[in-house]
């Protein structure tokens, strides 16, 4: 695949496995499941029912068990709902734009990501639904013709939203399984019996021929072409499910830059959490190294840096604006009852990246996972702080409350991240968890550099 | 935007409504075959073959309405003025049914069950067959002021016609309102029923 | 909507119940078609009732003593909607919250099912009417019998008073918050035993001591609307009011200027005042010397008030002619009460109100007062009492526990009760024999000279019940002796003989004729003849007395327990809307509270919602604290009407009852503000279940006022805000306005194809604060005619009410200490955006823009995604979290259900639809016409119920409709207006006069 071979590549980081050796260790991550495995899978099952419960409970009663007190008619469903579409983000920028750039270091971990892409918004595709008042008719967001002459409203966000999310879905899913074609194959030719059946289907009979790899990575160039503009419109349109209210606080014009760089922030900090004991757990350190994660942090400290100034642009436009109302939001988002909401999103998404100026903090493993997880945290925060506090107290002094969440909501919060933990796990026991064919590419030959094979 | 929304939606969906109550018509003829203009109405020996649910009092829209050409609005007495239709009371019945006992001995039987119900003070229980969702509200008053006295037909079918009463057309569906709305090019603002 | 399906009730389902009268009716429903229903017919179809079509029956309420004349809306024979009879010179057409919630007494799910004998272990059991005749009967003869009923004048109560001599019993009318000091003041006074009548309409400054006469006070309705007229900017003019008492009533809230005065001291500052009126205008008489001795400088040592603030007020008062002083309230109810209103008569007299603003020729009805009832309770305790018959009353609750009444009903051999609940003084009674509903049974009632309201059934009795009035006529038949002559085959008959006589007695040839009219108009109204101010003098003795307040027990403060607004003395407790609907002035529901002051609150250091333990010597009781501005520091303030330990699961076990503070009553009438109290803190808390937000405006404009000045040159708002120096927001940034303009236009021009073309009515509303005086009448209108679920304390704590129409609270001032606060009402419901910010959002239309200018919610085609709500500047959208339609109406309360409303299901959102039903009903009926529908042929539930008519609505593009000709007015402003959404609602300022002058 001549797209990643590229000068500054080889000296960067040298693969000094041969390419037997290469299969043969992405292979074994497919071996039989250790006992750690097989318990992580199991917990996250676990969380998943708590979800589904949970659910089964609000689609029994109503909505009510959560703890929606208006005028916050929205919480901790949307609020979680936009963590996880942001969270695919980073997966498609490192495995389409990357690839687009001719960066070479996002191949050892742009397969895991790019799946994370996949499940993350398979798991926010499902809050739609379940934050509506009746689930049972959340088809009607669909437009198809029917008997009572309807359309749904085009004007809507929510239906920007709907188009938004199955596009992105559709794509990234396409993108995934596509690029797996080759390295099924290679781990076809490796096992034996049923699994060789399965992988030898799901191969869709790739053989590697040259007419074969000319077709594939013309095709999977235009497959990342298609992906790169979803990674900004995708959640621009999240985005603007706020920015085109009156709702002070959500009606702002930098919404959509403003999201995007967050949903990167949040990916990259996800990938960040799942990667690091991933690689330990699948023993693929000396594919994904201190190289990969210095990359990884130094765009965490950008979109960092992106979040940052776009937290202090909100309050300069609040004020600059001159709206009592919307500088009343704004005084209430750090002073408010909620201002502890407020400061974390704050601490954690501005503050902690500016660590990552220091190279010693980009290259400690340890230091780069609690970050992560302060990232993914913050990210959550910032959601619910844009959402819960501008809702909390908006034109109507008098119709100001307070939200209380309740078990309702936390249960469809675990339950998120059950479904996606459940699924990542399957996936990367079942699936070459880091790209075979690109790393082989990565592999200096002294015939000739990179190529067709 | 909405109002194109709209307008794509009624030529799409077009279609699948003409299929939906043509389908429906088209089963009707075939049920009303057996007293195809006849003036007088058939005699029915086998009531299990008639479409329709079955009432606690076999009555014959097609003896009343049909071979006596009763007015619909003799028995259904509020329909002009209200937004209800009226259901008989028994009294309305007992009206003729004191005096007239019927010819034939299925007739007989049934007028039986009404003065039984008469005399015992207990209601017949009519199977309803045209049922409208109660969040739809439809003024009866105002679709005969405009379309005129008989114009039950329209949704009703050819009641004239029926042995036993059966669904013409399922009213119950948005689609079979607004067809005949968008047709004859009267509101199709949703407040006009949905309120 | 499945969930909709079992317990909800429309027209159709109520078709289906068509024949309930003639035969069991069974309704099964629900929106899928494949379910059977079954068409229950009439057996005979009664004339006045064509299904689909409401029948209406003039009627009187019963709810108070006032009497005013009501309409009940019935649906297919069931009675739906209760509204002020507009013939009724009481009420006008107005009706307020007590008295529409009586359709919750009449299908309230605790009515007693039928006549029922206590069994040996206190149980009840349902017995024939027949056997509780007989078992009456049998007792009545053998003498001793004491009667007991309500306070209501009329045909029946008359009845019992011949009933109860003839068998040489005694009677008392008895109840709570009695009219004794009033009458007593009158006879000392002016040598009249009546109660006066007051024009508020006519007086030019009011002054209120202690006075709640536009909330809980006597014919509160009638109140409203003369305020209306004076104090509402009616004529170009606002009449000042002032309130001197020790804690701000609803009436408190709507006065220009608020004197805290020390509880029990009204009478210093009458007296104090009447004595500088008498120095201005003199007339004073004989009692000028006497009046000479209470100058303001003492009264301010009582009060607390400067004495040149005393004086001002004095000297204005005598200067606005004519003006009014009405004493009442809490201020009427302690020890000093009678000097009181000597007192303000006096003041009256001396500003030459009598006979103008005051007027004794009504004859305004009230009962025995509470000597009567303590003779009786005497009697009992002589072993004089064998039979001892309850009827509207409830003793065992209204009194304090401390009269031991209970104990002594106890005594009583046999005890009858006629109450329609197991109220706490019938659960102690041998026999019940359930009384028809006021809606169910034929009765009258005289609440004042040249009034007489008829009653009639408007529908069969929901349960087994029988009129009292019968009762006593079948008990004659059967015990016969003294009772023979009581031989009228029915009360219907006996009410109509009494009616023959008043048609002959008023000259009338042709009874029929007269019986029918009085059925059609509700009764006979003759305007009572005004008694000539010279009629009454200033009786020699009338004694300008005061003495300084003394209260019983230790403690700090001085408890203050005060009728509920909506519950009043307890009878409102076990309906629903009465609960739900918030205090008008604390904005509490379902719950009890205390009132303190902040002063207590800092030296307390207690925060709302902490619960206090509130000790008298006699009693303790618990309850959640209220930081209240407009109260004396002195004082606590609890409200009554809860705590009650029988009357039914809405009531039963819910707060406290302020009544176990207090002593045994003596005299002539119950002292509630008798007792001092200390205030412990138990460390518990509760939130309280408020449905106030920020009561703060925050500078928002939300509701605006001008002073008087101001209003009467014209200005607009804005101008009067520039006037006053003020310069920029309030108001609002013109310029936002103007930019977001452009961008509306071009919304409008895409709804002009489709049905947007041609010309639709443009509905429009008016809402005037200067009238508003926050009373919440409307509120319950919305509720009973949009079928609105009261969704309970647990969900009010949540935020999540239902209240199409809320009447926001704000507080204005103290909050300095010394700054003189006082509260604006705002009525908050959709406001019918020309150009809404819920409806692009919605993703299914179900949030839309009608033809003719609604925001039209439809709910069958909501998937409740919210947006709506969250993008509504005014919050005035709202959500089914629960089945609400499954829990709010325990049966047969679902039968109250307004059956052109859809009743929502759980998932949807809802809110105030500008009654489109109504609407639609009013388009219907004049395309059966061929006409065109015309201004004022309907209106809103809201605007019909409003006293003070704040409220009109209409068609905007009738340029002759009258909500255009409201909007025309100066005061009009929109709120939030900077957010360009358009609204439909017009504001009208509150016009305010100023405290100086």
């Amino acid at each position: 695949m001549a797209a990643v071979t590229h000068p500054s590549a080889a000296p960067t980081h040298e693969i000094t496995q041969t390419h037997a050796e290469v299969t043969r260790d992405v292979v074994r991550t497919l071996e039989t499941a250790s006992r750690g495995y097989v318990i992580l899978l199991l917990s996250a099952v676990a969380l998943f029912l708590v979800g589904l419960t949970t659910f089964g409970v609000l689609v029994k009663d109503g909505l009510g068990h959560a703890g929606y007190n208006p005028p916050v008619f929205w919480s901790v469903y949307i609020t979680t709902f936009v963590f996880w579409v942001g969270i695919g983000h980073a997966g498609t920028l490192i495995s389409a734009i990357l690839f687009l750039f001719r960066s070479p270091w996002r191949t050892a971990v742009y397969r895991s990501t790019e799946a994370m892409t996949v499940f993350a918004v398979m798991t926010a595709g499902l809050f739609p639904i379940i934050h509506i008042g009746r689930q049972w008719i959340f088809y009607w967001l669909l437009p198809y013709p029917n008997q009572r002459f309807l359309w749904p409203n085009f004007k809507s966000p929510l239906i920007w939203d709907v188009f938004a999310i199955s596009t992105y879905l559709t794509v990234s899913t396409t993108f995934l399984c596509f690029g797996l074609v080759p390295d099924i194959a290679a781990v076809r030719d490796k096992v034996t019996g049923w699994r060789k059946t399965v992988y030898g289907l799901t191969s869709v009979g790739w053989r590697g021929t040259d007419n074969q790899w000319r077709h594939y990575s013309r095709a999977y160039l235009y497959l990342a072409a298609l992906a790169t503009p979803l990674v900004l419109s995708v959640h621009s349109v999240v985005s603007w499910d706020f920015a085109v209210s009156i709702v002070p606080g959500w009606h702002g014009t930098i919404f959509a830059p403003y999201f995007v760089a967050g949903a990167i922030y949040s990916g990259i900090g996800m990938v960040l959490t799942l990667i690091i004991p991933l690689r330990r757990a699948l023993r693929v350190e000396h594919m994904i190294t201190e190289y990969h994660f210095d990359n990884l942090a130094k765009l965490t400290l950008l979109t960092g840096s992106i979040l940052f100034y776009a937290y202090m642009m909100e309050y300069f436009v609040a004020w600059y604006s001159g709206s009592t109302f919307e500088q009343t939001t704004f005084y209430r988002r750090a002073f408010g009852p909620m201002w502890w909401a407020g400061w974390t999103m704050i601490i954690c998404n501005a503050f902690v990246s500016q660590l990552l100026w220091f190279r010693k903090i980009r290259v400690n493993l340890t230091a780069l996972f609690t970050i992560s997880i302060f990232i993914n945290i913050g990210m959550w925060f910032e959601r619910y702080v844009i959402i819960v506090s501008s809702l909390s107290n908006d034109y109507m002094p008098w119709a100001w409350s307070q939200l209380n969440p309740t078990w309702a909501d936390w249960g469809i919060l675990i339950g998120s991240f059950g479904w996606f933990g459940m699924w990542f796990l399957l996936f990367a026991k079942n699936f070459p968890i880091v790209a075979i064919q690109e790393i082989k590419e990565m592999i200096p030959m002294p015939r000739k550099r990179g190529g067709h094979h | 935007m909405r109002t194109l929304a709209i307008v794509l939606g009624a030529v799409c969906a077009g279609g699948l409504v003409a299929v939906l109550v043509l389908g429906g018509s088209r089963s009707a003829a075939q049920t009303t075959k057996p007293v195809a203009d006849s003036v007088r109405a058939a005699v029915i020996t086998d009531t299990t073959s008639l479409s329709g649910p079955r009432q606690p009092i076999f009555f014959r829209h097609d003896i009343h309405a049909g071979q006596f050409k009763i007015p619909c609005q003799y028995c259904h007495y509020s329909v002009a003025v209200s937004s209800e239709p009226g259901i008989p009371s028994i009294q309305t019945c007992m009206g003729c049914h004191l005096a007239i006992a019927g010819s034939d001995s299925s007739a007989k039987t049934e007028i039986k069950k009404v003065r039984q119900a008469w005399s015992e003070k207990k209601p017949v229980e009519w199977v309803r067959v045209h049922y409208l969702a109660r969040h739809a509200h439809f003024p009866h008053m105002r679709h005969i002021k405009v379309m005129g006295p008989n114009a039950c037909a329209t949704c009703h079918g050819d009641v004239s016609r029926m042995p036993q009463v059966f669904r013409v057309n399922n009213v119950n569906h948005m689609g079979f309102c607004i067809s005949c709305h968008v047709e004859r090019k009267v509101s199709r603002d949703c407040s006009v029923c949905h309120y | 909507m499945p969930d909709e399906a079992p317990s909800t009730i429309d027209r159709r389902k109520f078709l289906t119940v068509l024949g309930a009268t003639g035969g069991g009716a069974l309704a099964l429903s629900g929106c899928s078609t494949d379910k059977v229903e079954r068409l229950v017919p009439y057996l005979v179809q009664s004339e006045d009732q064509v299904p689909g079509v409401a029948t209406w029956y003039a009627s009187s309420c019963t709810e108070c003593s006032t009497g005013c004349g009501v309409h009940v809306r019935t649906r297919e024979g069931r009675a739906v909607k209760l509204e002020g009879n507009p013939e009724h010179p009481v009420n006008k057409g107005k009706l307020c919250s007590r008295g529409q919630a009586a359709l919750q007494g009449l299908y309230n799910p605790g009515r007693i099912k039928g006549p029922m004998v206590r069994n040996p272990d206190g149980t009840f059991k349902l017995v024939t009417w027949d056997d509780a005749i007989g078992r009456l009967a049998a007792k009545v003869t053998g003498g001793k019998v004491a009667v007991i009923s309500g306070a209501g004048a009329g045909t029946f109560s008359d009845l019992l008073a011949e009933w109860t001599t003839a068998l040489g019993g005694r009677l008392v009318r008895w109840e709570p918050f009695g009219h004794e000091p009033f009458r007593a003041a009158n006879k000392r006074v002016f040598g009249v035993d009546k109660l006066p009548a007051h024009d508020f309409a006519k007086a030019r400054y009011i002054v209120s001591f202690g006075s709640d006469f536009l909330d809980t006070g006597l014919a509160s309705i009638e109140n409203q609307r003369g305020f209306a007229q004076s104090h509402g900017f009616a004529g170009g003019d606002v009449a000042k009011m002032v309130y001197a008492g020790p804690r701000m009533d609803l009436t408190g809230l709507n006065a220009d200027e608020w004197l805290a005065i020390a509880p029990g001291t009204e009478t210093a500052l009458a007296l104090a005042m009447a004595s500088v009126v008498a120095g201005e205008r003199g007339g004073a008489g004989a009692l000028a010397s006497v009046l000479a001795a209470h100058t303001p400088a003492a009264a301010a040592k009582e009060t607390g008030i400067p004495a040149e603030r005393i004086e001002r007020i004095a000297r204005e008062f005598a200067a606005a002619q004519p003006s009014l002083a009405v004493a009442g309230g809490i201020g009427a109810q302690h020890a000093g009460a009678t000097e009181l209103c000597a007192a303000v008569n006096i003041l009256n007299y001396v500003a030459g109100n009598v006979g103008q603003t005051v007027d004794f020729a009504a004859d305004l009805g009230s009962g025995d007062g509470y000597a009567a009832l303590g003779e009786l309770a005497a009697a009992i305790d002589g072993g004089q009492v064998g039979v001892l018959l309850v009827h509207d009353a409830n003793p065992v609750y209204a009194l304090p526990r401390t009269s031991r009444f209970a104990d002594k009903l106890k005594k009583v051999p046999f005890k009858v009760s006629t109450s329609m609940f197991l109220d706490e003084t019938s659960a102690l009674c041998d026999l019940l024999l359930p009384h028809h509903h006021a809606l169910e049974r034929w009765d009258d009632s005289a609440p004042r000279a040249g009034v007489r309201g008829l009653m009639q059934p408007v529908m069969e009795p929901v349960f087994d019940t029988m009129a009292a009035g019968d009762v006593l006529l079948k008990v004659s038949q059967k015990a016969g002796g003294a009772l023979a002559r009581f031989n009228a085959p029915s009360y219907q008959a006996h009410l109509r003989a009494k009616w023959d006589a008043l048609g002959a007695a008023q000259g009338e040839k042709d009874a029929e004729g007269f019986w029918h009219s009085a059925l059609q108009r509700g009764g006979v109204f003759q305007a009572a003849a005004q008694a000539a101010p010279a009629a009454i003098a200033l009786a020699a003795d009338a004694g300008a007395r005061y003495a300084a307040p003394a209260f019983e027990g230790q403690g700090d403060f001085v408890l203050a327990p005060y009728p509920h607004s909506l519950l009043y003395d307890g009878r409102g407790a076990n309906k629903p809307w009465l609960l739900e609907n918030a205090d008008p002035v604390t904005k509490i529901t379902w719950h009890s509270w205390v009132e303190i002051s902040p002063e207590t609150a800092a030296s307390l250091d207690v925060r709302d919602g902490e619960i206090l333990r509130i000790v008298s010597a006699h009693g303790s009781i618990e309850a959640p604290a209220y930081v209240y501005m407009g109260l004396h520091p002195g004082v606590v303030a609890v409200p009554l009407g809860l705590g009650h330990t029988a009357y039914g699961a809405f009531a039963e076990g819910r707060g406290v009852n302020a009544l176990d503070l207090l002593g045994a009553p003596a005299g002539d009438f119950v002292s509630y503000l008798s007792t001092r109290v200390t205030l412990e803190k138990t460390g518990k808390y509760r939130k309280l279940a408020s449905i106030a937000g920020v009561p703060r405006q925050l500078g928002r404009g939300i509701a605006e006022a001008m002073p008087l000045a101001a209003a009467k040159k014209g200005l607009t708002v804005k101008e009067a805000y520039l006037e006053e120096g003020h310069g920029e927001h309030e108001l609002n940034t013109e310029r936002e306005v103007v930019a977001l303009k452009g961008w509306s236009e071009a919304q409008h021009q895409a709804t002009k194809f489709g049905n947007y073309a041609g010309d639709h009515p443009q509905w429009g509303m008016s809402i005037d604060l200067s009238r508003c005086t926050g009373c919440q009448a409307c509120v319950t209108a919305c509720y009973a005619e949009n079928n609105i679920p009261t969704v309970g304390e647990a969900e009010i704590l949540r935020g999540r009410e239902l209240t199409w129409m809320r009447i926001e609270r704000y507080w204005e001032g103290g909050e300095k200490p010394g700054e003189p606060v006082s509260a604006r009402f705002v009525p908050m419901l959709c406001q019918h955006c020309a150009n809404a910010p819920c409806e692009p959002v919605c993703p299914v239309y179900a949030a839309y823009h009608t033809p003719d200018g609604l925001n039209g919610q439809v709910y069958n085609r909501c998937v409740g995604t919210r947006y709506c709500a969250n993008n509504c500047p005014y919050k005035v959208r709202y959500f089914n979290w629960y089945k609400y339609n499954l829990m709010a109406w325990p049966s047969p309360l679902n039968l109250q259900l307004n059956p052109d409303v859809t009743v929502r299901a759980r998932g949807v959102m809802e809110k105030c639809t500008f009654c489109i039903q109504r609407i639609r009903g009013a388009q219907n009926q004049a395309r059966l016409e061929d006409r065109p529908v015309r201004d004022g042929e309907f209106t809103t539930a809201c605007a019909q119920a409003c006293p003070s008519d704040a409220i009109v609505f209409g068609d905007v593009n009738d340029p002759e409709s009258r909500v255009v000709a409201a909007k025309r007015n100066a005061r009009g402003y929109h709120v939030l207006e900077e957010t360009n959404v358009r609204p439909a609602v017009t504001y009208l300022a509150k016009v305010l006069h100023s405290v100086e002058g």
